[in-house]
């Protein structure tokens, strides 16, 4: 199964499942937004998005990953909007029956996201201006 | 003729001073000769960037035709994560 979430607001991570029988393996992402941006130190970031095509895109590979992966379950909640630094942009859950396949899949879903999923980054500076980030990590 | 509403993010965005434009095109153009319309609109601006293209929220090759009452969006590298 899949769960996807575009968020504008902190995210709330998804609980630990201590029900889960079949999974040996329950992986956890959080990327968090870092004080600096293309070499500059930011305030925070503004995460826009392409509403409708993200979510979208971001269902295609989670479902993708899922079935190429065998791993059990992927969720996944993707923050858009206002971002204070340290605090979380994306989260990602994935139960498997063994970590292999769980951290290859881990693996494999952040790249594809990062080149798939219409969202885009605006570092605000100390100084106030917003530009577009030249950050693009795949 | 047809129109075609393209909708801007990130540097497309920031070159254009715009979320969102109308334009008017003769019928039979592709994504990538609109692509070019806008690139010149922004006198290089975005030069070094990237584009690919979405037509109603799913990416298309360069040569796709676009028709009436499409919504296009020219996609810079995408920063998730």
């Amino acid at each position: 199964m899949v769960k996807v979430e575009i968020v504008n607001g902190r995210i709330i991570p998804f609980p630990t499942d201590n029900d889960r029988t079949d999974e040996g393996s329950e992986l956890t992402f959080n990327g968090r937004v870092r004080s600096i941006e293309d070499d500059k130190e930011i305030t925070h970031l503004e995460y826009e998005y392409y509403d409708g095509m993200a979510e979208k895109e971001l269902r295609k590979i989670a479902e993708e990953t899922i079935k190429k992966y065998s791993v059990h379950d992927l969720f996944c909640k993707h923050r858009v909007g206002k971002v204070e630094v340290g605090q979380v942009s994306l989260h990602v859950v994935i139960w498997s029956k063994h970590r292999k396949e769980g951290i290859d899949a881990m693996t494999h879903f952040i790249s594809e996201l990062k080149h798939k999923v219409p969202i885009w980054k605006w570092a605000i500076h100390q100084d106030g201006t917003k530009i577009p980030s030249d950050c693009t990590h795949q | 003729m047809i129109e075609v509403k393209l909708k801007c993010f990130s540097q497309v965005k920031y070159a254009l001073g715009t979320d969102e434009m109308t334009f008017e095109l003769e019928d039979g153009i592709t994504c990538s000769e609109l692509e070019t319309i806008v690139r010149q609109t922004t006198e290089g601006k975005l030069k070094d960037i990237d584009l690919r293209i979405a037509i109603n929220q799913e990416y298309v090759k360069d040569d796709t035709e676009l028709k009436d009452g499409d919504e296009v969006v020219l996609i810079p590298p995408v920063q998730g994560g």
